[in-house]
């Protein structure tokens, strides 16, 4: 547009609108700056507002994957160490029917070993009802207090066999529970059921019944073994699902920043620059506005 | 030949001249800041032959001085009419964006504590009773969070029907500025057909008129022609609104009450012509054009958005809620009910009960299972997305209609540069032209007094011998 005349008005509004421009992107620095953000409302940049809410609530879903990893992961310690404890248990059951099978021994000593069969069985009882947060973690879903219960000697699974499932990553879940007939045998024909034969064996001294029992109990500690091995399994699929949640999280907090943060050297160095703009068209305007023919006539 | 005093009356006339040459450079730069006035320029004209001398006679003068021949008022009709379009499409934009700036910032999004952070505690929340299901504490951390969500979302729509209110008010009394400034058109046409008549300088009233003309471009993007008699006529959404020294009303048809508040009827403007009956409107611009299009349209839209997200929210928890069983086993209720007109709505919460939330899958008695949480918990993905989609959609219409108005508001300041290059004051200007009026004024003083000394000699000194 060739500007034929110039006129007062005309150098005092684009004066303003230059000065408004510049002050208004001075403002938008000072926005950036005093926020740490560059994206303050969807509308700042909608594409980059949609990563951002994207890249928000999949950071709180990794968040909450790492929270159920962590719980499973206690779980998963809580089970293997008593499969852990409930295994050695078994085995020293074995041993201790193995050393009346195998010495000359009195029936004394076997009661002996008997009454010591019988505290395992008890510990074991106690064992196979382990709670974690107030569950018993091999009642599966049970809304009782207790996975076996034990009745005129026999102890029966009063739990069920529901998985405890915990998602640890997206469309990952992980069984947290082992159900109590798997690590422990059917009702029926359980560890403690075996352990209960053990014990009567030796008490009557009946050799053959306490080695048949030593090879039931060998199978119930495979069972053990097999349950505990599983829980490992899980465990490191759940560690990893906590690591990798981790990882996850810290690149998507990365690409979060990198998108909704300010750059600070950036915009300090732009700061500067619409400051030094600000101040040129302060100055220019300061100047051009000033003068005029009546100041130069006599 | 002219007479004695034939050049004297010539100076006469010089003086005279120049003295309304210099009486309008003060007028012009008394006006230098006046909004809406248009530079006044004295036309001058020789005095000289007649055009059409008498029969047989004969000019033989050399020039019997000047006079005024007009004041010219420096407008150009066409730049007025760009003017008064960019204008009304200028706040026709400034309007639509200024609300739904406003609309914008109260979502409190993509990073403050709008909806969509609600949404992600109540998946949290869920996830949370998925891992621990008999904890009363998760579970009412369930309703807590969801009460929290139901609580943003109607903020929200609080927010929008805030606007709403604000537009409704805002619409009235622009209609009422509307009907005054074409009644006062109406007035100023009247007054200039009459200063016409009478031959009065009308430059004033023309000025003022124009600004009337333009504000009410501003107001309704309605149109202005001359109509032959110095005023003008202005059409608003084809119908006429003033006719020469008549005007007619803009009136809102249905849609708002007199008191602002909404009739739930959609909204409706009319304008009724001089002497006419009141005939619909629509696709006004300008101020009420820009209002108009928010209520008729955009606002309402952005309501039926949220509710759509309130209505999804509602339909996945309640179909996941109703497939889970409860503390003692029974099958969920449903969870969340939409009712637009609840206090506050959209979103309600049904659930209160902590024991009622159903976060077991199995049912038939009370269990510990709490994959039910995590299914609600996954549900709620559409939901979130939808709503994300809703303030994308939402954001692109603001930075949308935030560029289209910079990019009117530079042809708006083209049009008005435009014109005050043609209409505005130069003071440079100005006092150059009243130092050559100046210096005209002594020169045809002095003349003045070389005549006056000439006719001394001749009276008082002719015969005189010294």
């Amino acid at each position: 547009m060739p500007i034929n005349r110039v006129t007062q008005s005309m150098l005092t509004d684009r004066s303003l609108t230059r000065l408004q421009g510049s002050l208004s992107r001075l403002a938008d620095i000072q926005e950036h700056l005093s926020t740490g953000r560059v994206l303050n409302r969807a509308s700042d940049n909608p594409g980059d507002a949609a990563t951002a809410m994207r890249l928000r609530a999949s950071l709180g879903e990794q968040q909450q994957y790492a929270r159920n990893a962590e719980d499973g992961q206690g779980w998963l310690a809580s089970l293997d160490s008593t499969l852990g404890s409930a295994n050695d248990m078994v085995r020293r059951a074995r041993e201790l029917g193995q050393q009346a099978v195998n010495g000359a021994m009195s029936q004394q000593s076997r009661d002996a070993l008997a009454a010591e069969v019988d505290q395992l069985r008890a510990a074991l009882v106690s064992g196979a009802n382990t709670t974690y947060v107030g569950r018993p973690v091999f009642g599966g879903t049970t809304a009782g207090s207790a996975a076996f219960t034990e009745s005129a000697g026999v102890v029966t699974f009063t739990g069920d066999t529901n998985p405890v499932n915990r998602s640890v990553a997206d469309g990952v879940v992980v069984d947290v529970s082992v159900a109590g007939p798997a690590a422990f045998g059917a009702d029926g024909d359980n560890v403690f059921d075996h352990l209960s034969a053990l014990s009567t064996a030796l008490r009557a001294g009946d050799v053959t019944a306490v080695k048949a029992g030593i090879t039931t109990l060998t199978s119930d500690s495979d069972r053990l073994v097999v349950a505990r091995a599983e829980v490992g399994a899980r465990t490191n699929r759940v560690d990893l699902a906590v690591t990798r949640a981790g990882d996850l999280e810290t690149s998507l907090t990365n690409a979060l920043a990198e998108i909704e943060n300010a750059d600070l050297p950036k915009t300090m160095v732009d700061l500067k620059m619409q400051e030094v703009a600000y101040q040129a068209s302060l100055a220019a305007t300061a100047r051009v506005l000033q003068p005029s023919l009546v100041d130069f006539l006599r | 030949m002219a007479g004695t005093f034939g050049s004297i009356n010539a100076t006469a006339s010089a003086l005279r001249y120049h003295q309304a040459v210099m009486e309008v450079a003060s007028g012009n730069i008394a006006n230098v800041a006046t909004d809406g006035y248009a530079r006044r320029r004295v036309v001058g004209e020789a005095v000289g032959a007649p055009a059409q001398p008498a029969m047989w006679s004969r000019f033989d003068g050399h020039g019997d001085g000047v006079r005024v021949g007009s004041v010219d008022r420096l407008v150009d009709p066409l730049l007025d009419s760009r003017a008064r379009r960019e204008h009304g499409t200028q706040s026709f934009l400034d309007t639509r964006a200024a609300a739904l700036a406003r609309v914008e910032s109260s979502l409190g999004e993509p990073a403050g504590e709008g909806v969509s952070s609600a949404l992600a505690d109540v998946r949290r929340a869920w996830q949370d009773l998925a891992n621990n299901p008999d904890s009363a504490a998760t579970r009412t951390q369930v309703i807590a969070t969801s009460r929290t969500l139901v609580d943003a979302v109607a903020g929200q729509r609080r927010n929008i029907e805030a606007e709403e209110g604000d537009q409704r008010a805002s619409l009235l009394a622009d209609v009422g500025e509307t009907n005054t400034l074409a009644h006062d058109l109406a007035a100023a046409n009247e007054a200039i057909t009459a200063a016409r008549l009478a031959g009065n300088d009308t430059s004033s009233l023309l000025d003022s008129r124009d600004q009337m003309a333009l504000r009410l471009a501003e107001l309704t993007g309605g149109t202005a022609v001359e109509n032959g008699q110095g005023g003008l006529d202005v059409t608003v959404g084809g119908v006429a609104l003033v006719t020469g020294g008549k005007a007619g009303t803009l009136s809102v048809a249905s849609g708002v009450n007199p008191d602002g508040t909404s009739d739930g009827q959609p909204l409706g403007l009319a304008v009724t012509p001089p002497g006419g009956t009141a005939t619909a409107v629509t696709g006004l611009r300008g101020e009420v054009g820009g209002t108009a299009d928010l209520l008729g349209g955009t606002l309402p839209a952005l309501r039926a958005g949220l509710e759509a997200v309130a209505q999804q929210v509602a339909d996945t928890v309640n179909a996941a809620h109703q497939a889970g069983f409860d503390r003692t086993g029974a099958a969920g209720q449903p969870f969340f009910a939409v009712d637009p007109s609840a206090p506050g709505g959209p979103l309600v919460l049904l659930v209160t009960d902590p024991a009622q939330v159903a976060a077991s899958a199995i049912g038939g008695g009370p269990n510990r299972d709490g994959s039910n949480g995590n299914a609600i918990a996954a549900a709620l993905a559409g939901p979130t997305s939808s709503y994300q989609q809703f303030v994308t959609g939402l954001g692109n219409d603001v930075a949308s209609v935030r560029r289209l108005a910079a990019t009117q508001q530079n042809l708006t300041d083209q049009v008005d540069g435009a014109r005050d290059q043609l209409s505005g004051v130069n003071i440079d200007e100005e006092m150059v032209t009243m130092m050559q009026s100046q210096r005209a004024y002594e020169a045809a003083a002095r003349v003045m007094t070389t005549l006056d000394s000439v006719l001394d000699t001749l009276i008082n000194r002719t015969g005189l011998v010294r």
